[in-house]
């Protein structure tokens, strides 16, 4: 019995192909995409009933006006359920990568994505209380008065961004183009969100900033589990 | 002349299935006997031969057991096997390189 994959003939040249092929073939077996997306696509849609509700907890500063206070955002939303979220959501897919393996025969690489995951979820929620009680400008500013570096660091502290690096850490430990690609639209989508100030006094004016993400990961879900090359993990 | 790459080739690695089979366990970390008779489109009887001449040469270790009831051989490269795969591609590199290099300088004597 032969096949493409191993050459005939033993040729330096053949067999040097014949490898890659292999560990592409093997590297596809492992892949599960569509899963990641999914979990973050979730966590980030409860989190819009826990930003709404989770109590308004936070330092405050006096306001412009005599005998004011504005309070920070509730750091219970950053601090507290995404760091919990994220670290479950990392279980989930640690779990799902697992068994995954497991049923087609191959082993995981998939702890380095998952020890990056927690890392990054342990330095948003410290990032978090830090900038809480450490503010790089006062409640009261408004947002024009933001410079682009405030913009850059709320950026980078957003759970939002957190999601999006760990999965370029995904994309490189499974190779995966297409999944850099949508990374990259993700991480650029959120930047350009993040840079629009909604002005309203709704208690709902962050929806925007939770729904946007969440649908963009939807999709990358559906379109991962949908397009997913022959050999990948199927949904089950 | 020794240090000509295909003197640095190991007839153990330098055999086109065992070759494969390494470099799957070296990707998958830990592959089951069924994935590498599918992928490599291999009998029973002939993977097993494979398996065990790269197990009798240290380069493999071969982890037999059961999920649920069903049996499962689990094959992990070891560090020697993981070097030994190393090697293996880099002297074949080299070999490429070398021809490429002779038959460029045979095109250039011709004219």
């Amino acid at each position: 019995m032969t096949h493409d994959s191993v050459p005939s003939a033993n040729s330096p040249r053949e067999l040097l192909t014949a490898v890659s092929d292999l560990t592409r073939r093997v590297r596809v077996a492992q892949r599960g995409t569509w899963f990641p997306l999914l979990v973050f696509a979730v966590i980030t849609l409860v989190a819009i009933p826990v930003e709404r509700y989770a109590p308004q907890l936070g330092p405050c500063q006096a306001g412009p006006e005599e005998g004011t206070l504005v309070c920070a955002a509730s750091v219970a939303s950053t601090a507290v359920y995404w760091p919990v979220a994220l670290m479950l959501a990392y279980a989930a897919i640690a779990v799902f990568y697992v068994r995954q393996s497991r049923q087609r025969g191959l082993g995981t690489p998939i702890r380095p994505y998952v020890v990056v995951g927690v890392v990054l979820a342990v330095l948003l929620a410290g990032a978090s209380l830090w900038l809480a009680y450490h503010p790089l400008a006062p409640f009261s500013a408004a947002p024009s008065e933001f410079t682009p570096t405030m913009h850059a660091v709320s950026w980078l502290a957003s759970p939002l961004t957190v999601i999006g690096f760990a999965l370029l850490v995904l994309a490189w430990v499974e190779r995966h183009w297409a999944l850099l690609a949508y990374t990259a639209v993700y991480l650029v989508i959120g930047l350009v969100q993040g840079g629009q100030v909604i002005q309203s006094s709704s208690r709902w004016f962050f929806l925007p900033y939770l729904l946007v993400p969440a649908v963009v990961l939807l999709l990358g879900s559906a379109a991962f589990a949908l397009f997913r090359p022959v050999g990948e993990a199927q949904p089950r | 002349m020794t240090d000509h790459p295909a003197n640095g080739l190991d007839d153990v690695v330098h055999q086109r299935v065992r070759l494969g089979i390494m470099a799957i366990a070296h990707q998958a970390r830990q592959v089951e006997f069924g994935f590498l008779r599918t992928t490599l489109q291999l009998t029973a009887g002939n993977l097993g031969q494979h398996l065990t001449v790269l197990e009798k040469a240290e380069l493999i270790q071969i982890e037999k057991g059961y999920e649920g009831k069903r049996p499962r051989t689990w094959v992990t490269l070891t560090p020697a096997g993981q070097t030994a795969l190393r090697e293996e591609i880099a002297h074949l590199k080299r070999l490429i390189q070398e021809v490429e290099q002779a038959e460029t300088a045979e095109t250039t004597g011709d004219r």
